[in-house]
């Protein structure tokens, strides 16, 4: 009787495992995106939309909570355990994280988003140029500031690597012009510091006409205090990303304008270039390796469908 | 009393050193600027202070902000609940974080390092689950101005928080060194056992000092999400909670327990914010920011330790 019952249970348990390992041999791709932000959850939008396309994959997103590069090379340790066919990876510190990622490549295809790896032995990358961006806000700070002026730069940190191209971008717009930079206020990324460093510069350099921010929620500390300074009318605001309240900002005019990039197209398009290649295509990759994904000025002339436009793309 | 006029004197020092560094410092708006943020983190200072002086610690905080944040936001952004139906919610909220945390101290006998750090990582996982891991806002507060208005504005020019945080501290004064449950939590800090064995509901009293930091980390929290106007779950308020213990710790609470004062607590909250402004008033790098406010600590306390032990010997 006891016999009768195990071996039943046994049975059961095995049906139940079926479903579970046939879901395991549809291949695998990963998507390891940054510190979970915004721009990544549009990313993880991008990813479940390819995902809907391509049913005969498993597509997986992580994010990188803690911001350490050693949390991304385990994360990447777990997947290749777990056989994944595939990895799309945002690296944290792309000179460091080469070897790493020249490691994983020998065993399975890399795709590299966000900040690119250009020696190493990825098999494309995916994402915008960062100092191309830079030049974009320098065009709207030249535009802001006709007869020239002082800028402060606002960022979470700037040793980071999209930081830093960002303000090499900015500063090769910004050259020959009579507007000079004069300094990078960083937060640590805590929006409260963010806020109050605006507000400490806006007492002690009364001089200066345009605030930049250059991570996403650089533009509504810069604005909230600006406004609640009243003196939206002596400064001018330029800033990055898509957060609602800067767009709101470009709307009503607050602020000259915003660089956008797309990661939804970051998580869409590095997701169906894998599947093309782990599905045989290898002719799907560009010949640079490069898939260039455009950033633009978003200004009061264009708030308004680029609003509209987000609303679907947060929808799906 | 001694420590806490040894910090004061240190405070106001380093306050007369700034001015003399940029004018600007004692210009209406940076007064502004600085005695908002002096409300903000004053209040849950205060909070963190009676736990340690009852010889506790309370290591949740940031986590309690960021999760206070998300549910703040979705009740009255997305459900649209009436601003004082969602303020009850929250503050109920944190005060029953604060309780729970208070049971596991008192009747499970955990260590209160061990409860509060669990509470730090939970409370943020579950913030960046409800949400996520979106940023939340409130937008231009349709419906709502009033709530947003205690963080963000002023009477007679002087910030709200900072208002709020003076009445709270009257009110913790008199509860901490004018009544006989403020004299119990001193007793508990200093000997737990022998507080309890003269008649005392230990139990009880840690239990109120927990849910009391609980309530004030809530009431920070309110002020906190609408001073940013948008949370970030997974690092809004990263940390905050060794500002509180900082202030409380610099202000003459000892981590021994049993000793410290409201007074102290808030001057030491003062002093962490004036050495972030300074940062930026006196044109010192940002990537200094942390290293400056390290040596003026120490500096401070080596010349409390200085004062009080001068004091002592005359």
């Amino acid at each position: 009787m006891l016999m009768k019952k195990t071996i039943c249970f046994l049975l059961l348990f095995t049906a139940l495992l079926g479903p579970g390992c046939q879901r395991n041999q549809k291949p695998t791709i990963a998507f390891i995106a940054g510190a979970a932000t915004d721009f990544w959850t549009l990313a993880e939008n991008g990813c479940n939309q390819a995902a809907k396309e391509l049913p005969e994959y498993n597509v997986i997103f992580k994010y990188t909570t803690d911001g350490a590069t050693e949390e991304q090379k385990r994360l990447i340790e777990d997947l290749l355990v777990n056989n994944v066919s595939g990895i799309v990876v945002s690296p944290l510190d792309p000179v460091n994280q080469s070897p790493l990622i020249d490691k994983t490549a020998e065993q399975i295809p890399v795709i590299i988003t966000d900040s690119d790896i250009p020696g190493s032995k990825r098999l494309c990358y995916v994402g915008t140029s960062n100092i191309d961006a830079g030049k974009s806000a320098g065009q709207l700070i030249k535009e802001a500031l006709p007869a020239g002026g002082k800028v402060m730069l606002f960022v979470g940190k700037s040793d980071a690597q999209n930081a830093k191209e960002r303000i090499a971008g900015i500063e090769a717009a910004l050259k020959g012009s009579n507007i000079t930079i004069a300094g990078v206020k960083t937060d640590n990324i805590d929006r409260v510091r963010a806020k109050a460093n605006v507000n400490d510069v806006l007492v002690s350099n009364p001089e200066i006409n345009c605030f930049v921010g250059l991570w996403s929620y650089n533009g509504p500390a810069i604005l909230n205090a600006v406004r609640e300074s009243n003196k939206l009318e002596q400064v001018k605001i330029v800033c990055f990303d898509e957060e609602e309240e800067t767009l709101q900002g470009v709307k009503k005019g607050d602020i000259v304008g915003t660089v956008v990039q797309q990661p939804y197209e970051f998580g869409y398009q590095s997701i169906h270039l894998l599947a093309k290649y782990i599905s045989g295509n290898k002719n799907a990759v560009p010949a640079g390796k490069q898939i260039i994904i455009p950033a633009t000025i978003i200004n009061q002339a264009n708030v308004d469908a680029f609003i509209a436009k987000m609303q679907t793309v947060r929808k799906k | 009393m001694k420590k806490e006029k040894g910090i004061f004197i240190i405070f106001v020092i380093l306050c007369v050193l700034v001015a003399i560094g940029n004018p600007n410092f004692l210009s209406p708006a940076n007064l502004k600027n600085t005695t908002r943020l002096i409300g903000i983190f004053g209040i849950f200072s205060i909070g963190s202070g009676i736990v340690i002086i009852a010889r506790g610690i309370d290591l949740s905080v940031g986590s309690v902000f960021s999760l206070i944040g998300v549910i703040l936001s979705m009740l009255l952004v997305k459900h649209q609940v009436a601003w004082p139906l969602a303020m009850l919610i929250v503050l109920a909220l944190a005060t029953l974080i604060g309780c729970f945390h208070g049971t596991l101290v008192t009747k499970y006998k955990i260590q209160a390092f061990i409860v509060t750090l669990c509470g730090l990582l939970f409370y943020r996982g579950i913030a960046r689950f409800i949400s996520n891991d979106v940023t939340m806002g409130f937008g231009y507060g349709e419906g709502f101005s009033i709530v947003q208005y205690l963080a963000t504005g002023n009477l007679w020019g002087i910030p709200l928080p900072f208002i709020l945080m003076l009445i709270i501290s009257v009110l913790a004064w008199v509860f901490l060194h004018k009544s006989v449950y403020g004299r119990y939590i001193f007793a508990i800090g200093r000997n737990e056992e022998a507080t309890y064995f003269s008649g005392i509901n230990t139990d009880r009293m840690i239990m109120l000092t927990y849910a009391i930091c609980g309530l004030l980390a809530g009431i920070s929290g309110v002020l906190l999400a609408f001073y940013t106007n948008a949370i970030a779950p997974s690092s809004h308020g990263n940390f905050y909670e060794l500002y509180g213990i900082a202030a409380a710790v610099l202000g003459g609470c000892s981590l021994k327990g049993g000793e410290g004062s409201i007074g102290g607590i808030i001057i030491g909250a003062a002093m962490l914010q004036v050495i972030q402004n300074l940062v930026n008033l006196l044109g010192i790098p940002s990537s200094l920011n942390f290293a400056v406010m390290g040596i003026v600590i120490l500096i401070g306390v080596l010349a409390d330790k200085f004062l009080v032990n001068r004091q002592m010997s005359k």
